[in-house]
């Protein structure tokens, strides 16, 4: 155990100890011997970035993945969680991002889903299981009625359900995984009312979030973890933001990611004042010819919503699009693409490609008309055009009549991104580009980018992985609650950019 | 690669074990025969799979298949030339398809619904213009689309042979066929990709309705009368022919050479068991039988294929 | 791998084929076919019992099919078309439709094979357009069967009052012939007027359902026709349900057994005997007149009767 107790005041056997937990995911190392320690009565703060391996750790213990390695004690008791149900009976209780709530049954039903008290087989105790409901909610400081649906009752309340149904279970150890995401602040504030209400009975809550204030309202201790390993544990108290903000963001540079800058051109885009209802709040930027223009930000921060607007799947509700300097009205992705865009969607396997048409049959599906006469297709010119861009971009398959279920993620995304190429399209939307694909994949696709870009074309670069925002981008925007909080030019640090997507003056 | 063979080997050897069930089976006028009873599921079945290679679904073709007729006929009673009459069929085949299609794409309801409400609302209108009544008596040379033959084969079947040709030319080699498999395999995809979807999916469904339009003219040649009861159960047969034809219920994948030979198979099968003398109830449950394996089959392939099964 | 599908459908078929075999190689007995309408409702199972007692009497090997659907003649003619390469002597047919079964006929003409209607006619005219024959005709007549239970229904309300119809699938003739008759009876009556007219597509639930909105709407009724039993029977039960036993007069079609059940306990008034079983039986009889070659008459009707207890 490498933390040192930080508070000894409220010593005591750790009502959790998970000890050198490891979880191997094809072609990534997600949790690399992971050690947590977590007190009763405390709130535990779990930190990192998008991908640290936060939620994996606590999928595990909540069953719902299998560790590969490691150890897990319950109050100095070793025990094997091997299924949600186990956890369960074991104390652990889980408050997920989205609800799980069934919306058409009462507050009440819902603590109680599955385990109705009965008075005869079959015979629900309405009365029985109303009481039972108003005690642990009201102990949770909520004052609705349990017998409302569901719907009807606000996030929070919402939470507070949910709550409910983990202590309804004798749930010693609650895990909760940002749960105020949605709540607004005052909302948040009760939640933290209540959640002080459990740790005061000697509950332990891992708290799992990006807001770094929270950690200040509420925590007691926190842990960061970074790239699947334990970075640090610290007593909140003690810790200082741009301490945890350096700790989150400095990692071993391993991997080196860069782009030769090209020379920049005309302008490409220009988007004035984009606003879309709740996601997007005036959005402004340009890219040029033979830019990379980075998005960075925390999920749903609205990074992939400014693509969707400019790509013409959402409506827009304000602002413009212009297109080499004149103002175009993009619809639909047919628009968008008649306009010279591609976007390359963070969800290849939903979005982006056919899986049960062949690398042919993906690549040309955008130009399919242009390869055409009267409606039939020049099979030959597809072929040829097909067989030029799988060329090009070294796409590993036997053929290109080969189905893209069959091919590797990394390929796959290639024959996006070819797709896209064949189109001729001169910017190029990025979202996310090397999720999920190994080491060598993303080189290539970096080397592409580079090449693009020296040819003229112009990119807007998504992304998570810090290190491809520092290190590909000429220019960086960071967005935070559907804003643009700030923007940074080449040369910016990894630190820079996480302080201004979490909110924290750097 | 060839997913068809597995089905065509399955006809083949349903053939051959006709031929020695029964001395009756293996003759040209038979086997003409076996063709012939096959083109009105055949040629529904063709649109049918359009739609189901786009994920859909059109329960209402055996409805379009009696109004399509009474529409016919009722234009014919009424005056008009038997060609200006068939062309009214037709068009309101086309009209029903593509309104489902509309119904789908702008009304953005499931296919099985807005298909089934047409279903209804199709039978009812052809029971409403015929009265009930069927409509008889037409000009020997309209009817010779169904009784006349080109060197013995019979003009139906070279009609369907023709319907499959444009429609596995369609499939293979024209935008509106890569489309269509493209939208089945993943709709979100090809409309990021630029495709119209709406336009196209309406188009299929507006296929499909035109085919079963054609499947009318041809039954109301055949019986010498349009009937607004005619067609009931035809969208569960070609589904069926469909099915065992090897598309997948869930799009994107299959032909119409499959559903050709699925068609043919369902028609040597009631073919076989008339020449058999099986009762009429054990039928049923053969022909339920062989649509289930022959779909348990596809689903156990496609798993060792590595193909989406669901 | 598509082998092993080859292989499932090769064992079912093989199964089926021996399973079910009874059609070839049975040396020199002539054989006959009938085919109906359907299989599935009582009046044509009575029908095929009556030809098969006759057919195991006479020596004669009898082959029965039917579409799934009684409307379905497109399957019918299909039946046929497969029936007559097998090379049987005698066709014997209910036709599901008079003027479209008419090329199917033809056909059998072609092929040399008699053909005996039974039940339903076929169109005269379009026999003589087509230049088909057929070798004789046995049935009783639909129209005077509904004459006969208007007869009763004007008689038993003294030529006063409200009477509703419950209609079968719309456009079909036997029972457009039923309520032809019918209406033509009642209309010599002006005291008696029909205050509606439904559909319930031959199915006793549907019936049920229809009755039950009638007696709603018209609480003042009398008497309901109903084009078959299946149907009477589910307006007496909705009369039932609705506690109006007796007060309102059924009378149906077809004679089956729960009809003259119900009629014995007073639920239901009357029903017309049709005799289907010597429908199936006269049949076979003139099939092997034809095969020994003698002649049969062109029209042989089966009686039709009244059966109120």
């Amino acid at each position: 155990m490498a933390s040192q107790p930080a508070s000894p005041a409220r010593e005591s056997v750790a009502a959790l100890r998970m000890e050198a937990i490891r979880k191997q995911f094809p072609g990534v190392l997600a949790l690399d011997d992971v050690d947590l320690t977590v007190r009763a009565g405390e709130v535990h703060v779990i930190l990192g970035e998008n991908g640290a391996g936060k939620s994996t750790l606590m999928k595990i213990l909540s069953g719902a993945h299998g560790k590969d390695a490691g150890r897990i004690f319950l109050d100095g008791r070793e025990v094997e969680i091997d299924g949600p149900r186990r956890a369960r009976e074991l104390g652990v209780g889980i408050i997920y991002q989205e609800l799980s709530l069934a919306p058409t049954l009462s507050a009440a039903e819902n603590v109680f889903l599955g385990r109705e008290p009965r008075r005869l087989p079959g015979l629900v105790d309405r009365s029985a299981m109303e009481e039972a409901a108003r005690a642990i909610l009201g102990g949770l400081g909520a004052s609705f009625d349990v017998r409302r649906q569901v719907r009807h009752l606000s996030l929070a309340e919402r939470q507070l359900v949910e709550i409910a149904r983990a202590l309804s279970l004798d749930a010693r150890i609650l895990v909760m995984d940002e749960p105020t995401s949605a709540l607004t602040d005052r909302e948040a504030q009760a939640l933290f009312e209540a959640m002080r209400r459990l740790t005061s009975r000697g509950v332990a809550i891992i708290y799992i979030s990006h807001r770094l204030q929270e950690i200040y309202d509420v925590g007691d201790r926190v842990t960061v973890l970074r790239d699947g390993r334990r970075i640090a544990t610290l007593d909140v108290a003690a810790a200082d933001r741009r301490e945890l903000v350096r700790l989150m963001a400095n990692r071993e540079v391993d991997e080196l990611v860069t782009r030769r800058p090209s020379a920049l051109g005309a302008e490409l885009l220009r988007v004035e004042g984009l606003c879309r209802a709740d996601e997007l709040r005036d959005v402004s930027f340009s890219l040029h010819e033979g830019e990379v223009l980075g998005f960075a930000g925390l999920l749903g921060s609205g990074r992939t919503a400014v693509a969707r607007a400019i790509f013409g799947l959402d409506p827009i509700a304000e602002g413009q699009v212009m297109v080499r300097g004149r103002r175009r009205s993009i619809g639909s992705p047919r628009d968008a693409i008649r306009a010279g865009i591609g976007l390359v969607t963070e969800d290849r396997k939903r979005q982006g490609l056919v899986l049960s048409l062949s690398v042919r049959e993906n690549i040309s599906l955008p130009l399919l008309r242009s390869l055409s006469r009267y409606g039939i297709v020049d099979a030959r010119a597809e072929r040829e055009l097909a067989s030029r861009y799988a060329t090009d971009l070294r796409i590993r398959t036997p053929s290109i009549e080969q189905v893209t279920l069959n091919l590797s993620g990394g390929n796959q995304q290639k024959v996006v991104l070819a797709k896209w190429l064949a189109c001729q399209v001169d910017t190029l939307i990025l979202d996310e580009p090397t999720r999920g694909i190994d080491v060598g994949a993303k080189q290539e696709i970096y080397a592409l980018m580079e090449r693009l870009t020296a040819e003229g074309l112009g990119i807007v670069l998504i992304s998570s992985e810090l290190p491809e925002i520092a290190g590909l981008c000429d220019r960086v925007l960071v967005m935070r609650a559907g804003a643009v909080v700030g923007t940074f030019d080449r040369g910016v640090s990894q630190e820079e950019i996480l302080s201004a997507a979490v909110g924290v003056a750097s | 690669m060839r997913r068809e063979f597995g089905t065509l080997a399955g006809l083949l050897v349903l053939c051959v074990v006709l031929w020695f069930a029964t001395p009756h089976f293996l003759t040209t006028a038979n086997l003409l025969n076996v063709v012939e009873q096959s083109t009105l599921i055949g040629i529904i079945a063709v649109g049918m799979t359009f739609v189901i290679l786009t994920a859909g679904i059109d329960l209402s073709v055996g409805s379009i298949v009696a109004l399509s007729g009474v529409a016919m006929g009722t234009a014919f009673r009424a005056g008009l030339p038997v060609f200006a009459a068939a062309l009214t069929g037709l068009a309101v085949g086309l009209a029903c398809g593509l309104a489902n299609g509309a119904l789908i794409t702008l009304g953005r309801l499931p296919p099985f619904i807005a298909t089934l409400g047409m279903m209804s609302i199709a039978r009812g209108g052809a029971l409403m213009l015929s009265d009930g009544r069927p409509i008889s008596g037409y000009p020997a040379t309209f009817r010779e689309m169904a009784t006349g033959d080109v060197m013995g084969v019979p003009a139906p079947v070279l009609l369907m042979l023709a319907i499959y040709g444009v429609a596995h030319f369609v499939l293979t080699r024209t935008t509106l066929g890569r489309y269509t498999y493209a939208i089945g395999g993943n709709e979100e995809a090809a409309e990021l990709s630029g495709i119209g979807v709406r336009a196209y999916k309406s188009a299929v469904y507006g296929i499909a309705g035109l085919l079963s339009a054609v499947t009318a003219l041809l039954l109301v040649a055949r019986l010498d009368s349009a009937q607004p009861i005619a067609g009931i159960m035809y969208e569960l047969d070609a589904i069926a022919a469909v099915v065992i034809g090897g598309t997948s219920l869930l799009g994107g994948s299959g032909s119409v050479i499959g559903t050709l030979i699925g068609a043919l198979i369902m028609g040597v099968l009631r073919n076989g068991l008339n020449l058999l003398g099986v009762s009429s109830y054990l039928q049923q449950v053969a022909i339920g039988g062989v649509i289930i394996v022959a779909v348990l089959m596809d689903m156990t392939l496609r798993r060792r294929a590595r193909l989406p099964t669901e | 791998m598509s082998v092993k599908r080859v292989r499932w459908v090769a064992v079912f078929v093989a199964g089926l084929s021996w399973a079910c075999n009874r059609g070839d190689g049975a040396g020199d007995a002539p054989s006959v076919a009938l085919v109906l309408k359907t299989l599935n409702s009582p009046f044509f199972i009575e029908l095929e019992a009556g030809a098969r007692q006759a057919a195991d009497s006479l020596g004669i090997e009898l082959v029965v099919q039917a579409p799934d659907r009684e409307i379905d003649v497109e399957r019918q003619m299909q039946i046929i078309e497969n029936l007559l390469q097998t090379g049987i002597d005698v066709l014997t047919l209910t036709p599901s439709g008079s003027r479209e079964i008419v090329s199917a006929i033809a056909e059998a003409n072609q092929a040399g094979v008699p053909v005996v209607i039974v039940d339903t006619r076929a169109d005269a005219q379009a026999l003589a357009e087509a230049e088909a024959t057929i070798a004789t005709f046995i049935g009783s007549d639909n129209v005077d069967g509904g004459r006969i239970a208007g007869r009763f229904v004007a008689e038993a309300l003294g030529g006063q009052g409200r009477v509703a119809v419950v209609e079968g699938i719309p456009g079909h003739e036997t029972g457009d012939s039923r309520l032809r008759g019918f209406r033509e009876v009642i209309a010599e009556h002006p005291g008696i007027s029909i205050v509606a007219s439904q559909t319930a597509n031959w199915e006793r639930d549907q019936a049920f359902n229809v009755t039950q909105n009638m007696l709603q709407s018209h609480s003042d009724l009398q008497a309901i026709f109903a084009a078959n039993d299946m149907m009477a029977l589910g307006a007496v039960e909705a009369i039932a349900a609705a506690g109006r036993t007796g007060d309102v007069l059924v009378v149906g079609f077809d004679a089956l057994d729960e009809a003259r059940q119900a009629i014995r306990e007073g639920r239901m008034a009357a029903t017309i005997a049709q005799h289907p079983r010597d429908m199936g039986r006269l049949a076979i009889e003139s099939a092997w007149s034809i095969l020994q070659g003698d002649t049969v008459p062109a029209e042989q009707p089966v009686g039709i009767e009244l059966v109120t207890e």
